[in-house]
């Protein structure tokens, strides 16, 4: 595998609290000789929320995917919620990911089952007692206005409302990080909007979100941190907008 | 409740939506493996009608002692008690002088043959029958050895090569029933695998979003070997059934050819330990073709 050549961060992470997303030179390669992130670096504060953006092929899914342990580094370290992505073994992959929740471009929803069962998923995999799943599972349908809807099939609701389920689901096991691939990308614009405030609003519970998408008009209009990716190789990291004055 | 009863609760809830969504693809997997089952049922039906065939003939095995000259009514009844105590024997016959006389007299020619003779030639003697198991050249010996010691008995004498032959026959039917059984049982537990692991394929979407929220592999796979067992248990059910339509239909109308082949036994089905066993090994295939299917695949 051919060597990785190193880039100076161009903006480093002021240090802090023990951050819950952290990555230390990282580098992931699909095919030798060609790399999909190249010595990435970063650190991602609780309750904060950061944009990842950059081109198609930049690194932005291969970079989420390494955080929620779909994939594992070449070179380099992954700290999410204090464990090592690289050494995750056997059970400690699904322990990690009822601490995490994604959410992506296409849904992922089970056509077959109803709103309602389909947010209750995340609870049920940890054996979370019916009645307890219930309430929980209508009070984040509620939040995210769709209480009402919860016997209907996804396939019933619009592309926002099928989003907004996925969210509830991500959101029903109040996990420390939140993972969002493109989560607009088949939104219009007003419901992206809707979409992206959902999130928020889960950062300022204390969740950490990482949002990966291409729609700079987004990104300008809440200047919140930003991630560029070029090339696997992380070429900016604009400051917190809400540091900044 | 305890969490491992609610985490139970849950994986059945889980399993009953998953065959709640397997719609035609679940169907479909019922379906083949009823044919398959049925295959095997009727093959397993064929076998068990040998096998009472077999056993039919093997019925006709007798060994017959002869006793003594001038052995009394109370020592022949005492001799035919001890046969009856040795190990493998099922029942014993007595036949006295009189008795082989008349018997003689009715074969064909009997008559003719002991015109001239006087008195009456014929010894009393021991019908001597054995236990199923016991219908082999070892038993036999073994029953000869044992019948060797006893006072009053002059003769044994039993068809060696009848034993011979119906030994090799059961054999046979036992190593050609279980070879075929064994490649039908195969084949049906592979076709199951294949097409749980297609209705597998067609739920991938399910198994991802289940590994995304942290499912372990056991919470994953649990449904899925549910879900095999069940339309295992479906698939048997239904082979039964139609198993059964089958007989009663098809057997009146071959009645003939039957007879041919099983003589004066009349061909039988299943009893219902049978049959339960046929819904329950669908059932385990159907649960090994799903443990095969998920095995190779990694989660």
């Amino acid at each position: 595998m051919a060597a990785i050549p190193k880039a100076q961060n161009p903006n480093p992470p002021p240090p802090g609290p023990v951050a819950p997303v952290r990555m230390y030179g990282v580098s992931k390669s699909y095919l030798p000789g060609s790399w999909a992130l190249r010595d990435v670096s970063l650190e991602i504060g609780r309750g904060e929320f950061v944009f990842l953006t950059g081109a198609s092929g930049a690194g932005k899914t291969t970079l989420l995917k390494l955080l929620f342990a779909a994939e594992r580094p070449n070179q380099g370290q992954i700290l999410v919620l204090g464990r090592n992505i690289a050494r995750l073994r056997g059970g400690a992959v699904p322990a990690l990911r009822r601490r995490v929740g994604v959410v992506f471009q296409d849904f992922k929803l089970l056509g077959s089952r109803s709103v309602e069962e389909n947010v209750a998923v995340t609870l049920d995999v940890v054996g979370t007692p019916r009645r307890t799943t219930r309430s929980r599972v209508f009070n984040i349908l509620r939040q995210v206005g769709l209480h009402e809807r919860r016997n209907h099939a996804p396939l019933a609701l619009s592309g926002g409302e099928q989003q907004r389920v996925a969210i509830a689901r991500a959101l029903v096991g109040e996990p420390e990080v939140l993972l969002a691939d493109e989560p607009t990308g088949n939104l219009d614009p007003e419901l992206s909007v809707e979409i992206i405030e959902l999130m928020m609003a889960a950062a300022d519970r204390g969740t950490t979100v990482v949002v990966a998408t291409h729609d700079l008009s987004l990104v300008e209009r809440y200047g919140r941190r930003v991630l560029r990716l070029e090339d696997g190789r992380v070429v900016e990291q604009a400051p917190n907008a809400e540091a900044a004055p | 409740m305890s969490r491992g009863l609610e985490m139970a609760g849950i994986l059945l809830r889980s399993s009953w939506q998953g065959l709640r969504g397997a719609g035609l693809t679940g169907w479909i997997a019922v379906a083949t493996i009823a044919t398959a089952l049925f295959m095997l049922g009727a093959f397993a039906l064929v076998v068990v009608n040998m096998e009472g065939l077999l056993d039919e003939f093997g019925r006709e095995l007798q060994v017959t002692a002869y006793l003594a000259d001038g052995l009394g009514e109370a020592e022949a009844e005492e001799l035919a008690s001890r046969v009856e105590t040795i190990e493998g024997v099922e029942s014993v016959v007595r036949v006295g002088k009189a008795e082989a006389l008349e018997r003689f007299r009715a074969m064909a020619g009997g008559a003719a043959l002991l015109e001239g003779v006087e008195g009456n030639p014929l010894p009393a003697s021991l019908g001597i029958f054995l236990e199923q198991r016991r219908r082999t050249p070892e038993g036999l010996a073994i029953l000869q050895g044992s019948l060797d010691g006893l006072p009053g008995i002059d003769e044994v004498a039993h068809g060696q090569e009848w034993v011979d032959g119906y030994a090799r026959l059961a054999a046979l039917l036992r190593v050609v029933g279980y070879a075929l059984g064994g490649v039908l049982s195969l084949a049906t537990l592979l076709i199951v695998a294949n097409t749980i692991r297609l209705a597998l394929y067609a739920r991938q979407d399910e198994v991802d979003i289940l590994e995304l929220v942290g499912a372990s592999r056991l919470f994953v796979r649990t449904p899925f070997l549910v879900e095999g067992f069940v339309q295992g248990a479906l698939g048997g059910a239904i082979a039964a059934l139609l198993l059964a339509l089958a007989f009663s239909l098809l057997v009146p109308e071959l009645r003939y050819g039957l007879a041919f082949f099983l003589g004066n036994a009349a061909p039988r089905f299943f009893d219902a330990g049978e049959l339960f066993r046929m819904g329950a090994g669908g059932a385990g295939l159907g649960l090994a073709g799903a443990a095969l299917a998920l095995g190779g695949r990694r989660t």
